[in-house]
Order: structure tokens, then C-alpha cells, then sequence
């Protein structure tokens, strides 16, 4: 019983940080359906400078996770303007390749500013102790995650699926030609999604560096966990997203506490079969 | 651009010849060069003409580089045997894969195939009793070539093998592709629905062309452990097939020759601003792929063809 | 083996490289990782010979030596093979150096049986790299050499009961065998051995495990870098020193990514051949050196094993120039004082033998930084699993 209770505790608690981490991804490449392999390159620019404005300038951790955030969106944005629209016209090979050449330069540029050991944010003294849930404890930061989870996937289906915003979106992804001859700005709403998307995989790269720390090969380190997330959910479904990361979350701790010899073959295996019967995902709406 | 037949094989063939009387104090370094071109041969098989995109080709060639690792350290060191060892463990894995990844495609098959590879490198691992695990397998000592030739210190008889080796496959390919059915692999390439509706089985063609493209990269494997008479854990690294994608589209895919130039380029550019400056070179690399993409999308061998669309552009300007 | 030496390598220099003018200059071909995510090794390696360099002259006897510096990027035999090859014939060097990698150095192996070059391992410490040439001399560590007294020092303080947990992978696993051995020997016992996917990225069923069997300690072996720091983290989230399980460890505080563990590692135990914090004029003096040259630097065991190795290297010069055979022999019984603390070779596993320290995390009252506390040498031992 207590073992059922731990390996739903810690599967929930990590699926939460496997979505946080991915979800940036679920919004370009799911709802802007760009192959974007840069994305764990916002999340190392989103925790270099949350490290940096922490611990080389003395910041409080309060202050400096919004700054960090708002400093990689107006990274994106620029690198939007610069670089990412011409590539969501490429064919899905080109667009592959453009986005690990841009993810080999950024950590090319932070390896060279900041080194190649790890680059960590030290949580404040608030978030260090663990709660006591009676029959174990549960480490602060971990609930943090949780609720910023719930809080983002909350955000997001209101954001997509209920305002004005995520119709047009929507509609721009479907046909951009024809929504905007309807008048919709379509390069906006691409830079207004795209800085979304980098902002998300900031937060998530900060949330998520107590377990999957910061350091100049962050992307490439964990690139295959954000696509297996991403492509486990299905293309264009957040929910999918979201309903994944926790799957994963709860099938890998349960595999690390039940056969931890064959934990990794047996889920890369259970993968496998389920993009095998499910190509689309388990969420997703149909292929592209 | 090549009107005479095989123009551009015989001109690649005399500067590999070319080549050990040019560099004689770096065969070693070109030996992994041709390795390298074999492996990326085999993947443009599948991704030129077939227009399968993989991130996961590297479990074949890890493959066929445990298998005739194997092969020479329990059953004998022949060469030429231990490349037919690592060409049917290349063939098999790429067969028993395949039967499962050609039937998706996109995003679902990248992953697929990453799968497959990160689950051959575990098993790898796991077995560490046979393959050394990351200590690596050892002990593997190679007979001389034919009987005749013997691996020497400077590895002239490395080079001289492998680039057998590689004449040898790049023929095969090239004829496989001329067949008819490198022909029908392009027409799923270019249409899957087409080849359908003419009654091509698709699914069965890209399984067999996906086999062949096996056992190529085995081949390529097979040659690296004999060469390195060491095989590492690394064989199955993602970064492998990434950049095998990459050196691919860098030279042009669907040409073959495309192949041989992309290897050459990329590996000369990593060996060279790796020896200046190491710590940045990765920036470099990165800089050089978002050119080709942006500059010349079907590679190198695009580039007079680019230039000659840039003039063309120029003087119909007024055209929208 | 020297005329076959002349018959491979003289044929070919004197064919292509008519000039022998270099013949006071004594290369030494560094191969080590200056890319990729391990370029931290590189780094040290480089800033370590460069100080010893600028203390000592590039003078060796009668000899300049020169550095080459090659990229390997990572563990991968193919490329280290043939950059050995390229030092060898078209550089012409008479070491190697370096080496982070077990697979390689062994990959390197045929090629300095056959050219005698003497091969100085900054790192690699599977003990068994040393069995595949009798050219290899290592100035590091092997695993059994810091893990089996550990065990020792852990049975004497009265733990009775521990759990290992390892990375399921070679060095994991080689450590997990010296820690079991040596501490059921002492009469201790090892309740549960975890080996742990080296993919992992959350600990937490693993030390929900070890908590679960309730030992007086876990013994952890894992990959510097990330798994380090989640496991360490996880460890001390979970309450587990609170609960009176003590973390014995080897490595896994080693310096350069010490100050990102945080004050999670205050109170780690490890047992180590090198502490930044060890208490000596020599590595004092090394520290300052380093620094003065490089003030970003931080020196852990790459940054002494490079050092000593340099040193060695030196000393192999100043007796036997060029001469590989004669250069082994003067130095296989070689002592000297080494930041880390007395240091000698030991003729018959060419590893150093040295002595093993206890320490502890704490915050140092003067830097504010953490450091490894010496709290004493609890072995002087060569490589212990040579025979293994």
C-alpha cells in the first residue's frame, strides 16, 4: 500500500516537472507544428540568466525568475524576428536542422560566458524544507511544481481553447493565407506564440533544474526527453501534453521502483508500443 | 551538370587515391573519413531516396560494430568475414525495425527510431559481461587482409581496405537505386498514394530498402570496430546519427555523391576549427548548418544552381 | 620491439621528414576532451601542465619539451586512435598524455606497445587500462584503491549495515564490487544493492528505497555532473541524514561542481586521494600558482592528476630523453610531494601509491565557499585492484 502511495506521489510530482520542461515545446511544435529541437536552448538561456542574476548579482530568487522569464522572451522575440520565420516555411528536415544548428550556437555562446560545469539557482530558504505527508515527506520545491503545473495547463486551455487569441491562432496554423485575408495578423499572433512558448520553457528550466540541472549541454542532455513527452501527448494537444508527461512520470517511477534492472529498456519498450498503435499520440488529432 | 557517365565517381575515386600520396601522415584520420562517408551513404538510401527522415541510424551501425567486434574476439579474425558479420547484424536489427517503423512517419518515426537506438545502447550496457560494457570490448585482434595484407602501425592497409570497402558498397548502391526498386523508393518518396493506387507495395519496398540501407551502415560499423580494434558504448550515441543527418543534407541528399561531399566538408571543418579552437568550434558547426538551410537548402551541390537562380532573380526582379 | 619499432616508424619518417633538427625538443601529445560536455576535463589538464610549465621552465634536463593539446571530445576510441597516430607519425611526439576515458586509453594501447612511447593516464581508473600496455603509468586513481578503505574506515566506526547505490554502468558497478567486498571481509554487511539506469534523472524511488531497508549508510557511486547533483539533492530532501543514514561517497564532491551542490552537501562523507582543501605548503603553493596564472580556476583531482603526471613526465625526460624503455624504468619507483600529499609510483601496477584521506563538506569560515575537510589518512595503498 505505501509502495502504491510512493510511486503515485513521486510519478505525479515528476510527471508535473516532465510537463513544465516540455510544455514549451507543446505549444511550437504542437500548436505552431515547427519541428523546434531549440527549445530546451530557451530553457538553458532562461536558467543561465536566472543563475547569473541570483548568484552573480545577488538577486533575490523571487525577483529574478520573472526577470530571467522576461529576458529569454525578449531573446525570442528578437531571434523570432531574425531567425524563426523564415524557418516555420521550411520543410519539417530543414526545420530539424536549423533548429539544432541555432541550439549548437547557444551553447557554444553560454559555454563560453559562463563555462561547462553546472550553473545552479539556489532555491530561497522558503522553498528548502520538505512538507511531511505522514507516511514520507515531500520536498517544498516539488509542490511548487505541482501548482505551477496545474496552473499552466489552467492558463493554457483558457488561453487556446477559450479566447479570441487562441481562434486566430488556431486558424492561422490551419491556413495562414486565408486568416489573413481575414483580416488576422498572422505574424503577430506566430511572435506573440513563439515568445510563449520560449517564456514557458524558461519557467520550466528554472522549476525543473533541482532535478534536471542547468548547464551548457542542457539541450542536447535532455532533448529526447522533451520529444518523447511531446510525442507521446500528440501534435497540437496541450492536454495531451499534460495527460503524457504525468503517464511518463507515473511508468517511469513506477518501472525505478518495481524492476529497476530493466527499468529503462522496459520504457523506452512501452513507448515504442504505444507509438506503434497510437502514431498520433494519445491525445493528438490526427497526423499532420 | 554530369553529362559524361560516372563522372563525378571517377573524380571522387582519384582524389581518394590522391590523397594517400597527399597526406601521408594522416590516413588514419581519412580512414575515419571513409567510414564516416559509408555510414552516410547508407542513410541517404533511406532519407534521399526514400524520404524516410531518421534520428536513429546509429543503431545499425552500432550493431554491426558489436557483432564484428564479436565475431573477431570469439570466432575468427578475418576481415573480410567480420564485414559480413556486421553487415547481416545491421540487415537483421534494420529488418526487425523496420517491419515496426515504416509503417509511421514524421515526428512518430524520429522517435521511433531514437528508441530503438537508446534501447540497443542499454542492452549494450547491460550486457556487460560480453561487450565490456562503457569499458568498451576489447581484445579484438585482426588476421591480415585476404591473408596477404597486414594492418599496419601508420594504417596504410586500413586505408587502402576501407576504401575498397566503401568503392565496393557505393556500387551496390548505386546499382540499388537504379533498380527498379530505387525507382519505386522514389516514387513513395515523392508520393506515397501515387505508388499505391499504381499497386506498388509500399510498406514492403521501404522495408527492403530500409534492410539494404542495414547493412551498409553494419558494414560501416563493422570496418570502425576492426580499424579501432576497440568498440565503445558511443557507437549507439544519438549525436552520431544526428550528424549524419547533418553532414546528409550538408552535401545534398538523394545523389549519393551528395553523401561523400557532406562528410568531407563537415569532417574537415570539425577536425580543423577543432585543432584551432576547440571550445568554440561547436559554434562554428552550428553557423555552417543554418547557412545551408537558409543559404543553399539542397546542399553544397545546390550552390551553382543557387547562384545561377540568384542571376535569374536579379533580372526578374519585377516579376512578384 | 625496438627493431620493430625502427622497421614501422623509421622507414616512414626518414622517407617523408628528411630533417632531424628537432632532436633537442621532446614533444608530448596531450589527448583530452576540450569540447563537448566534458570539456571541464580539458580544462583542468591544460591549466595544470601550463602552471607546472611556468614553474619549472620548459626546460628538462638537456631537453625542451613542447605540449600538444588534441581534442577527443568525449569518450570515443575511434577519434582518440587516430589522434595518437596523427602525434605519433606526423608530430612525431615521445609521450602521450591524458586520457578521461577508459575505452580511450585502451584503444591507444597497441600503438604505444609497438612505438614505446610511455603513456601518462591522467584520469582513466578502471585498473585493468594498465594490463593492456606495459607503457601506461597513471597518475590518478583507481576505483578499488579509494573504495575498498572506505569500506574499511565505515566497518571501524561502527556501520554495520549499509545500502549501495551505483549507476548501472562499468565504473558503477566495479565500485559497488570493491565497496562489497572489502566491507563484508571486515564482517559488515551490504543489505540491498541498488544499481540505478544511467539515464535517471529523478532519485527519489532509489532513496525511497535505501530508506525503506533503513541501513546506517548508503554508499553512492554516480557520474560527476548531473547525477550527482539530483542524487545528493534527493538524499538530503528526503530526510535522510535526519533519519541517521550517513552518505558515503568518493568523487562526487570533487570541486568543480561543489559550490552547485549547495548546502545539501554539508556533512557528505567521502574518501578521496585529493581535496582542494588539503593542508600542506605544496598545495598551497599549487593553488596560488594556478590561480595567479588563471583566476577562474578551480583545482580538483583532474587538476592534481595532470600535475603529478606532468611531473612525472619531466622527470622521465630529464633521465632517458627520447628512450621509453629507459624513461620507464627511472621513474618506476619515483617519489615526490604532490599537492595531495606523498605520492610514490609503484613499479609493478605503474598507478600511484598514495595516501587515502576521510573528509567531510563544510563551509570554510574564511571563503565562505564549501570544501572537503581532510579529517585524517585512513590507507596509504596502491592500485588494490590489480590482482583482482
Amino acid at each position: 500500500m505505501s509502495l502504491l502511495l510512493n510511486i503515485a506521489v513521486d510519478g505525479i510530482a515528476y510527471g508535473m516537472i516532465l510537463f513544465m520542461i516540455s510544455v514549451g515545446l507543446s505549444v511550437t511544435m504542437g500548436l505552431m507544428r515547427v519541428i523546434n529541437l531549440a527549445h530546451g536552448a530557451f530553457a538553458l538561456v532562461g536558467g543561465a540568466l536566472a543563475h547569473t542574476i541570483t548568484l552573480r548579482w545577488g538577486i533575490g530568487y523571487y525577483v529574478a525568475v520573472p526577470l530571467a522569464i522576461a529576458g529569454t522572451i525578449a531573446l525570442a522575440l528578437l531571434s523570432e524576428r531574425v531567425l524563426f520565420r523564415r524557418i516555420y516555411r521550411l520543410g519539417e528536415l530543414q526545420q530539424v536542422l536549423a533548429t539544432i544548428g541555432i541550439t549548437f550556437m547557444v551553447i557554444a555562446v553560454v559555454n563560453r560566458l559562463l563555462g561547462s560545469s553546472l550553473l545552479s539557482i539556489p532555491l530561497p530558504a522558503s522553498l528548502q524544507h520538505s512538507l511531511d505527508l505522514g507516511f514520507r515527506v515531500l520536498p517544498a520545491h516539488r509542490l511548487v511544481v505541482i501548482l505551477a503545473g496545474i496552473a499552466v495547463i489552467i492558463g493554457l486551455v483558457l488561453t487556446l481553447d477559450r479566447s479570441r487569441f487562441g481562434t486566430r491562432l488556431r486558424a492561422s496554423v490551419d491556413n495562414r493565407n486565408i486568416a489573413s485575408s481575414l483580416g488576422i495578423n498572422t505574424d503577430r499572433i506566430y511572435a506573440a506564440t513563439f515568445c510563449l512558448g520560449a517564456g514557458l520553457a524558461a519557467l520550466g528550466g528554472i522549476l525543473g533544474s533541482e532535478l534536471l540541472p542547468i548547464d551548457a549541454y542542457y539541450p542536447l542532455r535532455y532533448m529526447v526527453l522533451f520529444l518523447i513527452v511531446v510525442s507521446v501527448g500528440g501534435m497540437g494537444s496541450i492536454s495531451g501534453s499534460f495527460a503524457a508527461a504525468l503517464a511518463l512520470g507515473v511508468l517511469e517511477t513506477a518501472s525505478r521502483y518495481l524492476i529497476p534492472d530493466a527499468g529503462t529498456i522496459v520504457f523506452f519498450a512501452l513507448v515504442m508500443a504505444l507509438l506503434a498503435f497510437r502514431p498520433a499520440g494519445l491525445l493528438g488529432k490526427g497526423m499532420t | 551538370m554530369a553529362r559524361v557517365p560516372f563522372l563525378a565517381e571517377a573524380v571522387m575515386l582519384a582524389c581518394a587515391v590522391a590523397a594517400f600520396y597527399v597526406f601521408p601522415y594522416d590516413l588514419a584520420l581519412i580512414t575515419r573519413f571513409l567510414v564516416m562517408i559509408l555510414f552516410v551513404l547508407s542513410l541517404d538510401l533511406v532519407l534521399g531516396y526514400a524520404g524516410i527522415a531518421t534520428l536513429g541510424h546509429a543503431a545499425l551501425y552500432g550493431t554491426g560494430a558489436y557483432a564484428a567486434g564479436l565475431f573477431a574476439v570469439h570466432v575468427s579474425g578475418d576481415p573480410l568475414t567480420g564485414l559480413a558479420v556486421g553487415a547481416g547484424a545491421g540487415a537483421l536489427l534494420a529488418f526487425a525495425s523496420g517491419l515496426l517503423l515504416m509503417r509511421s512517419h514524421g515526428l512518430t518515426l524520429l522517435m521511433l527510431s531514437i528508441a530503438v537506438t537508446l534501447i540497443c545502447q542499454e542492452i549494450a550496457n547491460k550486457a556487460r559481461d560480453v561487450t565490456g560494457g562503457a569499458d568498451g570490448l576489447r581484445g579484438i585482434r585482426m588476421e591480415p587482409v585476404l591473408g596477404i595484407f597486414k594492418f599496419d602501425f601508420i594504417g596504410r592497409t586500413g586505408y587502402w581496405y576501407a576504401l575498397a570497402v566503401v568503392v565496393a558498397c557505393y556500387a551496390v548502391l548505386k546499382i540499388a537505386t537504379l533498380s527498379p526498386l530505387g525507382l519505386s523508393a522514389r516514387g513513395i518518396k515523392d508520393s506515397a498514394a501515387r505508388m499505391v493506387a499504381i499497386g506498388s507495395p509500399v510498406y514492403w519496398r521501404l522495408v527492403t530498402v530500409y534492410t539494404i540501407s542495414g547493412a551498409i551502415a553494419g558494414i560501416a560499423g563493422a570496418l570502425a570496430a576492426q580499424v579501432t580494434q576497440l568498440v565503445s558504448l558511443e557507437v549507439y550515441a544519438f549525436n552520431l546519427s544526428a550528424e549524419a543527418l547533418i553532414m546528409l543534407v550538408l552535401g545534398g541528399a538523394g545523389r549519393l555523391y551528395g553523401a561523400v561531399i557532406g562528410v568531407v566538408i563537415f569532417m574537415t571543418v570539425h577536425h580543423v576549427a577543432a585543432a584551432v579552437d576547440p571550445f568554440n568550434w561547436l559554434f562554428i558547426i552550428g553557423a555552417l548548418i543554418l547557412s545551408v538551410v537558409f543559404l543553399v537548402p539542397s546542399g553544397v551541390l545546390g550552390i551553382p544552381a543557387a547562384i545561377s537562380d540568384l542571376f535569374r532573380r536579379g533580372n526578374d526582379a519585377a516579376r512578384p | 620491439m625496438h627493431i620493430f619499432k625502427r622497421a614501422a616508424l623509421a622507414a616512414t619518417i626518414a622517407a617523408l621528414c628528411s630533417s632531424d633538427s628537432w632532436a633537442d625538443t621532446i614533444k608530448v601529445g596531450v589527448i583530452a576532451e576540450f569540447s563537448g560536455p566534458f570539456a571541464m576535463y580539458g580544462k583542468q589538464y591544460r591549466e595544470a601542465v601550463e602552471t607546472y610549465v611556468a614553474k619549472h621552465g620548459t626546460q628538462a634536463g638537456e631537453h625542451t619539451i613542447e605540449f600538444i593539446y588534441k581534442d577527443v571530445g568525449g569518450s570515443n576510441p575511434d577519434v582518440a586512435k587516430t589522434l595518437a597516430q596523427e602525434l605519433l607519425i606526423r608530430e612525431e611526439v615521445d609521450y602521450l598524455a591524458g586520457f578521461t576515458f577508459t575505452p580511450n586509453a585502451l584503444a591507444v594501447a597497441p600503438l604505444i606497445d609497438q612505438s614505446e612511447t610511455p603513456t601518462v593516464i591522467f584520469n582513466a581508473a578502471t585498473s585493468s587500462i594498465n594490463k593492456g600496455s606495459q607503457y601506461f603509468l597513471r597518475t590518478s586513481y583507481t576505483l578499488p584503491q579509494v573504495t575498498a578503505p572506505l569500506a574499511d574506515w565505515t566497518f571501524d566506526q561502527g556501520i554495520k549495515t549499509v545500502v549501495t547505490a551505483v549507476s548501472d554502468y562499468g565504473p558503477g558497478i566495479d565500485a559497488e564490487k570493491a565497496f562489497k567486498a572489502a566491507f563484508e571481509k571486515k564482517g559488515g554487511k551490504v543489505v540491498d544493492a541498488i544499481r540505478m539506469p544511467v539515464a535517471t534523472t529523478d532519485f527519489t524511488p532509489f532513496i525511497q528505497r535505501v530508506r525503506s531497508q533503513n541501513p546506517n549508510a548508503v554508499f553512492a557511486f554516480l557520474p560527476g555532473g548531473p547525477p550527482t547533483f539530483g542524487f545528493t539533492k534527493t538524499y538530503n530532501e528526503n530526510g535522510l541524514a535526519k533519519s541517521g543514514i550517513r552518505f558515503l561517497g568518493t568523487a562526487e564532491t570533487e570541486e568543480s561542481n561543489l559550490q552547485a551542490l549547495g548546502d545539501a552537501a554539508i556533512g557528505l562523507t567521502t574518501a578521496f586521494h585529493y581535496s582542494a582543501a588539503h593542508d600542506s605548503d605544496v598545495a598551497r603553493e599549487f593553488n596560488k600558482a594556478i590561480k595567479d596564472k588563471f583566476p577562474n580556476a578551480i583545482t580538483n583531482w583532474a587538476s592534481v592528476g595532470a600535475y603529478d603526471g606532468t611531473h612525472l613526465i619531466y622527470e622521465m625526460v630529464k633521465a632517458a630523453g627520447s628512450d621509453g624503455p629507459k624513461a620507464l624504468e627511472a621513474v618506476k619507483a619515483l617519489k615526490w610531494e604532490s599537492p595531495r600529499g606523498p605520492v610514490e609510483m609503484d613499479p609493478q601496477t605503474r598507478t600511484v601509491k598514495q595516501n587515502v584521506y576521510i573528509r567531510g563538506v563544510e563551509r570554510d569560515t574564511v571563503s565562505g565557499l564549501l570544501v572537503n575537510r581532510e579529517k585524517g589518512v585512513i590507507a596509504t595503498v596502491g592500485d588494490l585492484g590489480w590482482t583482482q
